[in-house]
């Protein structure tokens, strides 16, 4: 298990100064947790299309409307889909371990977004191993600023998500297990400015309420 | 037919549409099914193209045409459905069969999504209806993911068409599906309800899928069926790279594993088919040898009866007055957390019995049985006496249970043996009758072999009945342990079924009861007990469990019983309770979290004190100093948890001293919380809730994907005075505002509280709701403010 990992839950739990025993408690359930558990990702690079109403990724139905898709990609002619997900089984043990202990189910719960963040970074990994002499945008999500949450169904259906990962999107546009991620990262042929990074570098990070409950505003 | 079909011979499906439909122009994303009314004359080409290649049976384009995935597209299931299979059978033009192909609905079943098993079930239905009608020749559910959501398609399919069903589930290489289904769970449970024909399919090459393939040949007796990908896709672009000749050479280990029903998913094409076909032919199919033996389970643990299981007998109201007390208020939480502890203590199966007066159990067992798979993995013994109950609890577990109980009662048997076996579950025979219990070990063999008669006649398979053979109370009737034990000898050795036994009934009345019970475990263990029903909490029955299975040879090297005794070897002699960290007061075990220590010492102020004064002078103080440190953020959120946790070992300890001094319970008014519709993340609500209830509030949790009606209702059935409401994302914000505002149209509305990721102050103000909260903390302000 990497400390990034236990960092990360940490951050996610508000409590990244957490005394000894508190850290060693949530170092112990992020470890059981890699160690059973791998988040699984798929992607797939698209052309795209600027278009009036928004950019088309060709080949699939997916058109990211908006100023934050409209920045963030001004410099590329690629973009990569990605989804991930830790999948129902983790969903399985956090309601098992509500059941049981509810200190351990928010620690759990903590460790599950690190760890499916930790996913995603390691599909960025492989994408730019791929595309080697690419630079990949910040990754961005359905719902981060103006980017609508509607494209979440599009994205995982043109990722056959629901197949390959047993991803699925409610009525109410929420990603199904919940520890999952679907998300954009352009790929151009400039470097790309940092633009957004996650809880970890947010200038909110020590005040903001939903990480206090446990949650966070990226996924 | 379904056995005619599949049976001793090799039979050729067909391989993928959805793929060939993208090579032919279909955008990834978008919806096959809608091309059964725009574009017939392409489907046509590709069902006669594998007709031609050699399929014998082909499937008609209706992978997703159920109501929840057409709700946009303004088509009826009917319509989509009718259109795809006349498409079908006039392109195949009687050359090959054609099978309505059933899809996963696109959103999870309960507990993981908020689709129930009812509502799934109706979904699956009403395609399977359509289908029929349409003239399909046989029924494929496919690509399956989810146990729970296989059984309602097959379900669906055995109860509304005549029609042979075959169902092939996906997974992944470790062995499971996504949802943590194993092979054997799959292969058992299906074919004890029923299916004509199972498999795999999907999601992996042909090469990862043959070990699957070989241990679902070894746990079923049905035909098998494999229709595998062209290998894996290419991350970048998504290509399966398996060409036809690798593909083909590829499924022929499949067939020496047993496998006889061969096609193509994913990646595949007409070519692929007509490869495989060239590859299959002359060839037979081979023998197969199927691991008999009894075996229940949950979807993600099968559980096989080849030695000694413990079935906990915990979940029962009998002579406990805290657990009846739960029953008549409904509260399932309590009854979950006797479940978990006997599942931590070790239990193998778990006996569920809710059968109390005052109690509907047709309607309660099967929502018990809910709310224990959501959290416990382990299979359980349904334990009732009323067959309605019997039936709707067997109808929404999810796997292979066992009924307990059906006797020698011709009226019994009649009644409860059918709904055994169309459920596929085991079943317990108690060896009495309509005479009582025979006072004779010959004559209670004998009401087993007509029990076991009985079940072979209705199809059930000698391995799925287990027999009682009946422990009575020694005081009363000491010769009966005697037979008892010669009785559970002979059943076992001669009729060579499972032997179950509710072993702690033989101590009732007498003194130092554990001992006896043990003694008796280990005699009856000697002679054939295979199936204890016992207490799992009590130590001395697992030791003994422990150490018969090193005597017996089961427990391999000792394994077991040395990792359980190095594990306990730092307690005490005779202290079954964990080891206490010797804090002296109540307030500081709850401050530290540690639950032990703060039931000890409750129960030890409980001798002098009473409940109340208990909680307002010590318990509440306790917790409140741990808000505060939560406040100055010195405190951290698992750590304000585990305050409540401990506060919720005093709080159990206080009711129960009510309880047994026959006091009303202690309340401090009720709530209602609720995540409102839309929202499946409910992890907040829940610490609001843990923490609520242990500053003594009753919290009814509405749990979460709530309608705004339900919460009306509720609010206004509970006479609640406070309801709290989160919500985690822009898109169920709306459903938070009609929620409030259907309470404030209430004819006494209730004071509403609401909180959640995206909620502000602002907003809560805007949307009517009198309070908001931030956090679990100001929750517990907020409740004292309106409840006191």
């Amino acid at each position: 298990m990497s400390s990034h990992l236990l960092e990360e839950a940490l951050r996610y739990l508000g409590a990244a100064d957490a005394p000894e025993t508190l850290r060693r408690q949530v170092e112990a359930e992020a470890e059981t947790l890699s160690a059973g558990l791998r988040p699984r990702y798929v992607y797939k690079v698209c052309e795209l299309d600027f278009q009036g109403e928004g950019i088309f990724l060709r080949g699939t139905a997916v058109i990211l409307t908006g100023e934050t898709a409209r920045k963030m990609l001004a410099q590329c002619r690629r973009a990569a889909l990605l989804a991930c997900t830790l999948g129902a089984r983790f969903d399985l043990s956090l309601s098992a371990m509500q059941a049981r202990d509810m200190a351990r189910a928010v620690i759990l719960d903590a460790c599950g977004s690190a760890l499916v963040e930790q996913g995603c970074d390691e599909a960025e990994k492989e994408l730019s191993a791929r595309f080697p002499g690419q630079y990949r945008t910040d990754r961005f999500s359905p719902g981060y600023g103006d980017l609508p949450l509607a494209c979440q169904g599009d994205i995982c259906a043109a990722l056959d998500a629901p197949r390959r990962l047993g991803l699925t999107v409610t009525e109410s546009l929420l990603l199904n297990p919940v520890k999952s991620v679907t998300a954009v990262v352009g790929l151009s042929d400039r470097p790309q400015m940092a633009r957004i990074r996650g809880c970890a570098y947010c200038q909110m990070r020590e005040h903001c309420a939903l990480r206090k409950g446990g949650k966070h505003c990226g996924n | 037919m379904g056995t005619d079909l599949f049976r001793d011979k090799i039979l050729i499906l067909d391989g993928a549409m959805g793929t060939v439909l993208q090579q032919r122009g279909l955008l990834p994303g978008r919806m096959p099914d809608l091309l059964n009314l725009t574009d017939p004359e392409l489907l046509a080409s590709v069902y006669r193209e594998y007709a031609e290649a050699g399929s014998q049976v082909v499937y008609a384009n209706t992978f997703g045409a159920n109501a929840l995935k057409l709700a946009r597209s303004g088509h009826a299931v009917s319509e989509v459905v009718t259109a795809a299979v006349s498409t079908a059978k006039r392109a195949v033009d009687g050359k090959a069969l054609v099978a309505l192909d059933v899809g996963p609905l696109g959103e999870l079943l309960e507990p993981l999504g908020s689709l129930t098993f009812e509502r799934a079930y109706d979904l699956f239905r009403e395609m399977m209806a359509a289908g029929a009608a349409a003239g399909a020749d046989l029924v494929a559910v496919e690509t399956m993911t989810d146990l729970y959501e296989a059984k309602a398609a097959l379900l669906a399919a055995k109860e509304n068409t005549a029609l042979p069903v075959l169902v092939t589930m996906s997974f992944e290489e470790s062995g499971r599906t996504f949802t943590g289904c194993t092979v054997a769970s799959m292969a058992r449970t299906l074919e004890g309800l029923g299916a004509d024909a199972i498999g795999l399919n999907c999601s992996l090459g042909p090469d990862q899928l043959a070990p699957l393939l070989r241990e679902l040949c070894e746990n079923t007796r049905l035909p098998v069926a494999a229709k595998p990908n062209a290998g894996l896709p290419d991350p970048v672009d998504g290509h399966y790279g398996m060409g036809p000749e690798d593909f083909a050479a590829a499924l022929l280990p499949c067939l020496e594993a047993g496998v006889t029903v061969f096609g193509g998913c994913c990646g595949t094409s007409p070519a692929y088919i007509r490869r495989l076909k060239a590859a299959l032919d002359g060839k037979r199919p081979a023998p197969r040898r199927c691991l008999e033996g009894s075996f229940v389970c949950t979807p993600v643990n099968p559980v096989r009866l080849d030695g000694v299981r413990v079935i906990g007998e915990r979940v029962n109201p009998t002579g406990k007055k805290r657990f009846q007390q739960a029953l008549l208020e409904d509260d399932l939480d309590y009854i979950l957390d006797v479940a978990v502890q006997q599942e931590e203590a070790g239990a193998d199966i778990l006996d569920v019995n809710v059968g109390c007066p005052g109690v509907d159990e047709a309607a309660l067992l099967p929502r018990v049985v809910k709310k224990l798979q959501s959290a416990v993995s382990l299979p359980l013994q349904l334990d009732s006496s009323n067959p309605d109950a019997l039936e709707a609890a067997l109808r929404v577990y999810n796997g292979k249970a066992a009924v307990n109980s059906v006797n020698g009662k011709p009226e019994v048997l009649a009644r409860v043996l059918p709904i055994v076996k169309k459920y596929g579950a085991s079943v317990v025979g108690l060896a009495m009758d309509q005479d009582g219990i025979p006072q004779t070990a010959e004559k209670r063999v004998e009401i087993a072999e007509r029990i076991l008669k009985a079940a072979l006649a209705q199809g059930i398979p000698r391995e799925d009945l287990w027999i009682d053979c009946l422990a009575l109370t020694v005081s009363a009737q000491q010769e009966q342990a005697e037979e008892t034990l010669k009785a559970v000898r002979t059943v076992r050795q001669e009729l060579g079924l499972q032997t179950v036994l509710g072993v702690s009934n033989i101590s009732f009345g007498l003194p130092n009861r554990a001992l006896i019970t043990q003694n008796f475990l280990i005699q009856a263990l000697a002679a054939g007990l295979t199936l204890p029903i016992v207490n799992p909490n009590q130590r001395e029955m697992m030791d003994a469990v422990a150490a018969f299975r090193v005597l017996s040879g089961e427990d391999d090297q000792c394994r077991d019983y040395i990792a359980r005794f190095a594990a306990v070897s730092a307690v005490p002699t005779g202290q079954t309770a964990p080891v206490l960290s010797g804090v002296s007061t109540l307030e500081e075990a709850v401050a530290r979290g540690l639950k032990a220590d703060a039931a000890r010492l409750a129960k030890a102020l409980l001798q002098t004190e009473d409940g109340l004064t208990l909680v307002e002078r010590r318990l509440i103080p306790a917790l409140d100093s741990v808000g505060e440190g939560y406040e100055r953020g010195t405190v951290f959120l698992p750590q304000l948890l585990s305050a409540a946790q401990a506060a919720q070992e005093v709080f159990e300890a206080v009711r129960a001293s009510i309880v047994e001094k026959g006091g009303a319970p202690v309340k401090k008014g009720k709530l209602i919380v609720a995540t409102v519709r839309g929202d499946i993340h409910d992890i907040g609500k829940n610490i609001v809730k843990t923490v609520l209830e242990n500053y003594g509030y009753e919290v009814v949790d509405l749990g979460r994907d709530v309608p705004p009606e339900t919460v009306a209702q509720a609010a206004a059935a509970q006479e609640a005075s406070l309801v709290g409401l989160s919500a985690l994302m822009t898109t169920t914000l709306p459903a938070m505002e009609e929620t409030v505002r259907r309470l404030r149209a209430l004819e006494r509305p209730p004071v509403v509280f609401v909180g959640g990721a995206v909620v502000t102050p602002e907003y809560a103000a805007r949307i009517g709701a009198d309070e908001y909260a931030r956090d679990a903390r100001q929750s517990v302000e907020i409740a004292r403010r309106v409840l006191g």
